[in-house]
């Protein structure tokens, strides 16, 4: 495809396409200097470059963006709802480098019944979205729910992340694809008549080097029967990935202690083995710093993790709460106090 | 030999060190020293502002949370009402050649006119030397600097961590709250946060 200001009847045959879900050609934007690639995607006409090249790629997004966002979900709702009553996997939204689709595990609602459904990113190589805590920048996914009445989402189960960035700002996130499954409650009187609609708007950061906000529609109608919910044979591998990613309750006889000094807190790990791998993810911000190595120094029984502590934290903390992630994807939720006598210490 | 071995080791070790011996900026201390050329050409210097309040302001025009503040004029009012009640207000323009943000001088002129930007100045620092100085992470992040060269302030712009426009109006800014509570003589209540935003784009920012 040229990169030069395409004649008006392209873009809109190239939007038309885009609309019936061919994957969005990202060649002309590709080519441009990387200080102008996002502007050009996010379409800020102050960017517009003196060749008349980023013009034609703001207009191509504009029009991208008014296809997405104005009736392709209409339209999308409406082929889904005639086509296939009962799937429980809708046509995924396009979101910037990336796809997202709301997925549930079960066939049907059952009355009365927690049935859990899935938002499922799919990022293009290199790009990436956030964790709950994101790090030194970045935002997590945001979703505002229309859901029936009776039917009631609880909070988002965020996967162990990985840390992203540079030496010297670090982030705490997803690459590649991820699933973040979210537990629902179903009311015993959903009433059985029509499919109950649940609708989510999803507001999302995609960074690389440069990061760009979307926002997805998404919608799913599942059929609300009074029989035990059937698992749905097309997500159950999604389902199964994400809770494989899922940090796990570490073990009772696992103990943790943490001691405060001065300018870092010391996490000491008696688990009754030998660790020599452990990266801990703070699920709050602030408490200490991303950048900062973690280091580890592994003990007979574990053990000892220093961890910085943030320019940010003011005022003492009671515990510290996150996951501990260790050798072979295996990843730990922990909850720790600090220690009264290493408070005493310092 | 084996003492110039002792010493080169001992010089490298020096210099290794060297960065973490004169820390990042910290709130409570001195506003670390710099000088840097601006996009009109001049150069300005941090001490020939002893005796005024300062903003510091990480700029990139290309981060989506800048946007929120630039299209709906927050930060040019922000400029505008601080400037007019003799506050310097310094933007900074951290990213590397290559990198997003990355303008030359010209560019950035054209930027402010076109956004009716008002800043004393804009610095261009594209090795990432007043950055690294102020550890800033991310863009906006915004420092506020008292009269007597001490932060009083280093963080987000506001309270509201996102790239929607519509978040400006109910957020409480945390760099007027600074400088209006310093200004009245007051203890700043908060003096702070998570800067929020894009990160910083460094040379090293590619991965």
């Amino acid at each position: 495809m040229s990169d030069k200001l395409s004649p008006r009847g392209k873009l809109v045959k190239r939007n038309r396409l885009i609309d019936l879900g061919v994957a969005i050609s990202r060649e002309p934007i590709e080519r441009l200097a990387p200080s102008k690639k996002e502007t050009c995607r996010v379409g800020l006409p102050r960017q517009i470059g003196r060749n008349g090249r980023y013009g034609w790629c703001i207009q191509t997004e504009m029009l991208v963006r008014r296809a997405i966002f104005g009736f392709s979900p209409a339209l999308a709702l409406g082929f889904f709802l005639l086509m296939c009553p009962t799937c429980t996997r809708a046509e995924s939204a396009v979101i910037p480098h990336g796809t997202l689709e709301l997925v549930a595990e079960n066939q049907w609602i059952a009355e009365g019944h927690d049935f859990n459904l899935g938002l499922h990113f799919q990022l293009e190589n290199g790009w990436h979205i956030y964790w709950i805590n994101p790090g030194d920048s970045g935002e997590p996914p945001r979703v505002k729910w229309e859901l029936p009445a009776g039917v009631t989402a609880g909070a988002l189960q965020w996967p162990t992340p990985r840390r992203l960035g540079t030496p010297s700002i670090v982030d705490f996130g997803y690459q590649d694809a991820v699933t973040l499954i979210v537990p629902m409650h179903a009311e015993g009187n959903l009433g059985l008549g029509e499919p109950a609609k649940i609708a989510a708007q999803v507001k999302v950061l995609v960074c690389r080097e440069m990061c760009i906000p979307g926002s997805a529609q998404l919608s799913l109608a599942l059929p609300v029967k009074t029989e035990s919910p059937a698992p749905d044979a097309r997500t159950r591998n999604l389902f199964m990935a994400a809770r494989k990613s899922l940090p796990r309750p570490a073990p009772t006889n696992w103990k943790f202690n943490l001691d405060e000094e001065k300018s870092s807190f010391v996490l000491t790990a008696n688990v009754g083995h030998e660790i020599t791998q452990a990266n801990f993810f703070p699920i709050a911000e602030s408490q200490i710093s991303n950048a900062a190595a973690q280091k580890l120094a592994p003990s007979a029984a574990g053990f000892r993790l220093m961890l910085q502590k943030s320019d940010q934290l003011l005022k003492p903390i009671e515990r510290l709460k996150g996951v501990l992630a260790l050798a072979d994807g295996r990843a730990y939720l922990i909850d720790v106090p600090v220690s009264k006598t290493g408070a005493a210490k310092s | 030999m084996k003492r110039l071995m002792l010493y080169s080791i001992l010089i490298a070790l020096l210099l290794c060190t060297a960065p973490k011996l004169f820390s990042a900026a910290k709130v409570g201390e001195a506003a670390p020293e710099f000088t840097a050329t601006a996009s009109d050409g001049k150069s300005y210097r941090l001490s020939d502002y002893r005796g005024k309040y300062v903003v510091l302001e990480w700029h990139n025009n290309g981060c989506p949370y800048v946007g929120k503040h630039y299209k709906s004029g927050n930060m040019q009012r922000l400029q505008k009402e601080w400037t007019g009640r003799g506050v310097a207000w310094f933007t900074i323009l951290s990213s590397a050649p290559g990198q997003q943000g990355y303008v030359t001088a010209s560019e950035e002129n054209e930027y402010v006119r076109k956004m009716q930007a008002a800043p004393t100045a804009a610095l261009l620092d594209p090795n990432g030397q007043v950055g690294h100085l102020y550890d800033a992470k991310t863009s906006p992040q915004m420092i506020v600097i008292n009269p007597q060269g001490v932060v009083i302030y280093d963080g987000a712009i506001d309270d509201k961590p996102t790239t929607d426009l519509e978040d400006v109006p109910g957020a409480t800014n945390y760099v007027s709250l600074a400088l209006e509570q310093a200004m009245a003589g007051k203890q700043v209540a908060t003096t702070t946060t998570r800067p929020y935003g894009c990160s910083v784009k460094y040379a090293d920012a590619t991965h």
